[in-house]
């Protein structure tokens, strides 16, 4: 166990570094994104390296206890927002709002017991892989939506001008924030579907008002909200940006808050 | 996600438009579909505290969005030019009136069948069945053929294994075998293995003069009753209530190591009748005033879930139906022009 944390925590330090260097870079007016992607490419080969290896050992995925559920999620999220930073490099500035998002789930990472958990038997599934998947693109592009708001709002503020003033205006980024506002509804939507077929398989029964699905379909409910609010008042990008936080504010608190504090069947299950 | 100008008149036309297409503009507006939206919060809110509120706080604003998507089909030309978007919609109306249909015909319940007896159909230990509960459980049988259950180090549950019989529509007897995320499925019952589970005791009672019976008892569930292995029993076809306990000595589910369930090798069931006590072994008897009771052996029992809702493959595919379609929009919407442009 001992080489991968190893490996893990060399990821994490790569990780860290490409995000102060994003964030330094914005706030100091200059262009760093290749050393920014070189260094989060180089956290992700190690991550993944490391998931790798606990996956080899213990013989099952990171879906278990909060240490495997941190680690993958802080994967799949730096994977999401890789490929927009490099497909879109446009918004690469948003890595100075993306990466302390992501530089709270490292810490509580490695604030977590890293000790292995019992893999029930209703996992031996393909749902598992399919829901959680599906659960981690949503997220993925509700962060990347809320890198973008990220810069909307910091140009209102009148924080790292210099930077942000080469790139697209509020309106452009806005439509661009709407894009992975729907790409996540799709996304919500396949994993609320998933997991009901998961759950009838896993449970008997594919909805039941646990406190995750109740928090998922809430989630759900707020993203159709927030893209009907644009259709029907036209707000400005401003308005839409802190939509979009509270969006990502309540997908976050679904995924890590709620499945920690309730001890249904689905506790610990994201 | 209804896509019109702001304040844009929906319906065609310089003149005031009639009465009722005003009334349906209203009816369909995004307006009032993010009203109904937020209605739907506290409704969830009342659902998720309150079994009892789970049908008419929910019903209300999921109707009225039922209406508000209707009325904007009717009256907003911009939402009839959007085929993907329309089907995700109707897909979405579609669901809800699945899973209303299946809210008032599902049957849940739970029941228990010692390894090797037949489930008749109809007795279930416990049902939750609605008011139009459709399905034909009476005709269901299925027989416990034995189980396999893991426990990894801790006693905590591993995999199931369940083997099962029924007769098919042609009388061929088949079997398979079932357990945790795999169900029995039998005239759309499906039938889940579950946690409780545990140690039936069988006796033969033959009455005086009279043909024996074959009885278990379904002690109490192992080993989450590790240490309550009794249960009172009505001798069949008497008044005569007996206290029945498994006794033994052997680690079933060692917490130090993988282990399985099984039934212990050596044991001994002690019966009591009042004052009375014997100590019985498989192959002994004792002789009561209405009859003989012999111990047969120790056979375990399988507690099984049931859940009967006729909508689940409807929903599965109106559910596909929407994604699909919400997708096509998006993907058809977003190609007009590049993510990065």
């Amino acid at each position: 166990m001992e080489r991968e944390l190893q490996i893990l925590w060399a990821a994490i330090v790569a990780y860290v570094l490409g995000g102060v260097l994003a964030i330094f870079g914005v706030a100091l007016g200059r262009r760093q994104g290749r050393f920014v992607l070189g260094l989060l490419l180089a956290g992700m080969a190690l991550h993944t390296a490391s998931l790798a290896l606990r996956w080899q050992r213990l013989e099952h995925g990171p879906f278990i206890t909060l240490f495997e559920i941190l680690s993958s999620n802080v994967w799949s999220l730096m994977l999401v927002f890789l490929v927009a930073y490099w497909r879109i490099p446009k918004i690469r500035p948003s890595a100075a709002v993306v990466m302390p998002v992501l530089f709270v789930l490292m810490g509580w990472l490695m604030l977590a017991h890293p000790g292995e958990g019992h893999f029930p038997p209703t996992y031996r599934t393909p749902w598992l892989f399919i829901h959680i998947g599906m659960a981690k693109v949503f997220l993925g592009a509700t962060l990347v939506a809320l890198g973008i708001a990220g810069i909307v709002l910091l140009r209102r503020f009148g924080i790292a001008k210099q930077r942000f003033a080469t790139l697209p205006d509020d309106r452009r980024l806005d439509e661009l924030a709407y894009r992975f506002m729907a790409l996540a509804l799709v996304f919500d939507t396949l994993m609320l579907i998933t997991g009901a077929i998961w759950a009838q398989d896993a449970w008997g029964r594919y909805w039941a008002w646990d406190p995750l699905e109740t928090w998922s379909f809430v989630t759900w409910l707020l993203l159709a909200f927030a893209i009907h609010l644009r259709l029907t008042y036209r707000p400005q990008p401003v308005r839409n940006a802190w939509m979009i936080v509270a969006v990502f504010v309540l997908a976050f608190l679904t995924f890590f808050g709620v499945p920690f504090v309730s001890e249904s069947p689905h506790k610990g299950a994201v | 996600m209804i896509e019109s100008a702001p304040g844009q008149s929906l319906a065609s036309g310089g003149s005031t438009p009639p009465v009722f297409l005003r009334g349906a503009t209203w009816l369909g507006s995004l307006k009032l579909t993010l009203a109904l939206l937020v209605l739907l919060v506290p409704a969830i809110v009342l659902a998720y505290n309150s079994e009892a509120w789970r049908s008419w706080p929910l019903a209300v604003p999921l109707t009225g969005l039922a209406l508000n998507l209707l009325a904007a089909l009717a009256s907003n030309p911009a939402f009839r030019r959007q085929t993907a978007l329309i089907v995700f919609h109707l897909a979405l109306v579609a669901l809800l009136l699945l899973i209303a249909a299946g809210r008032v015909s599902y049957l849940k319940g739970t029941l228990e069948v010692t390894e090797g007896a037949w489930f008749e159909g109809g007795a279930l230990t416990s049902t939750d069945a609605a008011r139009w509960h459709v399905g034909d459980l009476d005709q269901v049988r299925f027989t416990n053929l034995g189980f396999t259950i893991d426990y990894a180090p801790g006693i905590r549950r591993d995999t199931t294994r369940n083997r099962v019989g029924w007769i098919d529509e042609s009388g061929r007897m088949r079997e398979a075998t079932v357990g945790d995320q795999y169900p029995l499925v039998l005239e759309g019952y499906r039938f889940y293995t579950s946690f409780n589970k545990g140690f039936a005791p069988t006796f033969t009672f033959t009455p005086a003069g009279g043909q024996a019976i074959l009885g278990a008892v379904h002690l109490p569930s192992y080993p989450i009753h590790e240490y309550e292995q009794t249960r009172e029993w009505s001798l069949p076809g008497t008044r005569r209530t007996l206290w029945i306990l498994l006794d033994f000595d052997e680690t079933i589910l060692d917490p130090a190591q993988p282990s399985a369930f099984r039934v212990p090798s050596d044991f001994r069931v002690i019966v009591r009748d009042d004052a009375e006590r014997w100590e019985l072994r498989p192959g002994e008897s004792i002789d009561l005033p209405e009859g003989r009771l012999e111990l047969v052996g120790l056979r375990t029992w399988m507690g099984y879930n049931v859940f009967y809702d006729w909508t689940l493959p409807w929903l599965a595919a109106t559910a596909a139906l929407a994604v699909i379609s919400l997708g096509w929009h998006f993907a058809t919407k977003f190609r007009r022009k590049a993510w990065d442009a």
